[in-house]
């Protein structure tokens, strides 16, 4: 499911596609944007009025695919990179596809790459057609040439250079078994630093809950967490979460320390320096 | 010696820059302070196209956004101020900023403030969070598109949102491989055409899990993760060894108001917006008279959001100076259709929530509005 994993289903994609008819006239947009944003770069790009212009700036894209011409222009400009060009109509068994690619080095005419699904999976080889640089978008858009029965498969390029990388991250995930528990995880938890700034832990800021310290200044005074370079920035809201998960009060009648200036430490020196009104 | 200026702008980021365009513009003279030794907060290491319309630079990438911003600022120098390298280290009750510019203590009193003072990253609590190879995803992000360094050789992502779906991507344009993506919820958090993005290029995407611990010993070698039920609990027996030598923790924002806290806003802990935030009226003005909030600081958002209430918090800030002209009411109007229309969408329900909860008050009248 898109929300969950990222991937559009097969239902949500085949919904995209123009009648079969336009599909062998030749080369279309297929906007693979499922989630209503604030957002409307493809509607005021369009040259040939192939998009609708949108009332709401949260409207899904609606393309008109009779006026598409498949030029691209919205594909180079989309902010989410969900538009890919899509030709099934140049015969022999192959179609193209064309998407946007913002990775270096861009592939050469006439090289051969891997063909990657939604899911990240290689699902075959494809040849590149034709390179845009997009110079003033800066997304280059790449057309490759694949199997017919791919185009609305295919939606990445792995090329040559970026071969090294590990393309089976998604299999390790499951290969590797699970640690032995060597303690109990309440226990790590214990010694888990909560002020990086003053080394206080987890346990001493339980230690002080259970001794009835219940405010974020109370324990800032008695452990010195949240008095150092970062001001309680990273550890208030630590220790204020702590302060409400062991007293069951919300965390919003639990109070920040109070703020006083200076907003971060500074030597004395440095107002003795300066103004003296 | 006191600075003094008709509005303070902290923070340059989507936020700030659009707020001291707009004042400057009508005419306001403005002081822009920035942490950072260059303009742009978190747009120069974005450089994925932006979401949205043509007003918020739809399908540019940050990075571009912000040459853009930053050339309208100096389009209007004669008005506008820039100290970078400038911490607002406190904002008092009398109006005064203390600032720590460049090592110097500044002092600044303005008439007006706009708050855009960005959001810092929230961390996970887990063993060996402290390993050497645990990031933020901002600072795999800084590292990579500001300084050109690659964190590591293959990352684990904790989080699924946006930013973590956006920096996942990006690492594997730097030719990093990314091992997994592992997300809490039961559902990928980001846009759905961010996780397609990764996903083809052959990253799992893990919903219900979470990470129980990161091992190595000097620095990061593996990291065990876990199926979690409905309960938030770790499913006994589902536990995985992924070996990785960077764990990058992308779980969300909250919204940097210490300065806000200081000056006595009425503050709500809102969770739908990453934490405690500004009361506000609908035109971004806190409960404190003048000071005037925009961006994450607001409430966690879309960098395009941002812009626009930066937009709207500048232009409020100088028609309250009696600055603007002819135009400034439909300018506003536009601000707050473009606001309503970015945050009227299924996605953006969270948002509006948490919005409904941080409007609705009543800002004290100004004391020189009493004179």
């Amino acid at each position: 499911m898109l929300e969950k994993t990222g991937i559009a289903t097969r239902e949500q994609i085949e919904k995209l596609l123009p009648s079969p008819g336009r599909r062998a006239e030749g080369p279309y947009a297929v906007m693979e944007c499922f989630q209503k944003i604030p957002c409307n770069p493809c509607s005021t790009s369009c040259a040939f009025h192939a998009i609708l212009p949108m009332d709401d700036i949260n409207d899904i894209p609606s393309v008109t695919p009779d006026k598409c011409t498949g030029c691209g222009a919205c594909a180079a400009v989309c902010p989410g990179l969900a538009i890919f060009i899509i030709d099934e109509s140049k015969g022999g068994g192959t179609g193209t596809v064309t998407l946007p690619y913002e990775f270096r080095p861009l592939p050469g005419i006439g090289e051969t790459v891997k063909a990657v699904n939604r899911a990240g999976e290689v699902v075959g080889d494809a040849v590149v057609t034709r390179v845009l640089p997009g110079k003033k978008t800066k997304t280059p858009l790449v057309t490759i040439e694949v199997p017919l029965s791919l185009v609305h498969e295919v939606r990445f390029i792995r090329c040559e250079a970026h071969q090294e990388e590990d393309p089976s991250v998604a299999d390790t995930l499951r290969e590797i078994p699970a640690p032995p528990q060597t303690a109990d995880i309440g226990e790590q938890d214990d010694e888990v630093v909560i002020c990086r700034c003053e080394g206080v832990t987890l346990r001493e800021i339980r230690d002080l809950i259970r001794e009835g310290y219940t405010t974020v200044d109370e324990i800032k005074r008695i452990s010195r967490a949240g008095m150092g370079p970062c001001q309680a920035r990273t550890c208030g809201p630590l220790i204020a979460a702590e302060i409400a998960r062991m007293t069951g009060e919300p965390l919003g009648s639990v109070a920040p320390s109070a703020h006083r200036a200076p907003v971060k430490p500074l030597p004395i020196e440095f107002f003795l320096g300066g103004d003296t009104e | 010696m006191m600075y003094e200026t008709d509005l303070v702008v902290i923070g340059g980021g989507p936020a700030g820059l659009m707020a001291a365009n707009t004042a400057a513009g009508a005419g306001a003279s403005v002081l822009l302070l920035e942490r950072d030794r260059h303009l742009g907060g978190q747009l120069i290491k974005q450089t994925h196209k932006f979401f949205g319309s043509e007003k918020q630079h739809a399908s540019e990438r940050g990075i571009d956004i912000a040459a853009l911003l930053g050339d309208e600022l100096k389009s209007l120098e004669d008005r506008v101020t820039v100290w970078t390298h400038a911490t607002a280290v406190g904002l008092y009750d009398d109006g005064v900023i203390t600032v720590d510019y460049d090592g110097t203590y500044r002092k600044v009193r303005p008439k007006r403030i706009v708050a855009a003072t960005g959001a810092s990253e929230k961390f996970l609590s887990f063993p060996n969070n402290d390993l050497p190879g645990i990031y933020g995803a901002g600072a795999v992000q800084t590292m990579m598109n500001v300084y050109g360094l690659r964190p590591g050789k293959r990352v684990l992502m904790i989080g699924a949102g946006n930013i973590g779906l956006i920096v996942s991507y990006q690492l594997l344009q730097a030719g990093v491989s990314v091992a997994a993506v592992v997300e809490g919820l039961p559902q990928i958090g980001g846009y759905a055409v961010h996780a397609s993005k990764i996903r083809r290029a052959g990253v799992p995407i893990l919903t219900s899990h979470t990470i129980v611990r990161a091992d190595g010993k000097e620095s990061v070698e593996s990291a065990v993760i876990a199926e979690i039920g409905s309960d938030w609990k770790v499913v006994r027996g589902s536990e995985q060894t992924i070996p990785c030598d960077v764990i990058c923790i992308s779980v969300g924002l909250t919204p940097l108001t210490e300065l806000l806290w200081q000056a006595g806003c009425e503050m709500r802990y809102i969770p739908a917006l990453g934490g405690y935030v500004p009361a506000r009226s609908d035109r971004l003005e806190t409960t404190v008279p003048g000071i005037y909030v925009a961006g994450d600081a607001a409430g966690i958002e879309e960098a395009s959001a941002a812009m626009v209430e930066g937009h709207l918090a500048g232009l409020e800030a100088a028609l309250s100076l009696g600055c603007g002209g002819d135009g400034c009411e439909e300018e506003r109007a536009d601000c707050l259709k473009q606001l309503s229309s970015l945050r009227s969408g299924p996605t953006a329900e969270k948002i509006r929530a948490g919005l409904s909860c941080a409007h609705g008050c009543q800002t004290p009248k100004r004391r020189d509005e009493h004179a």
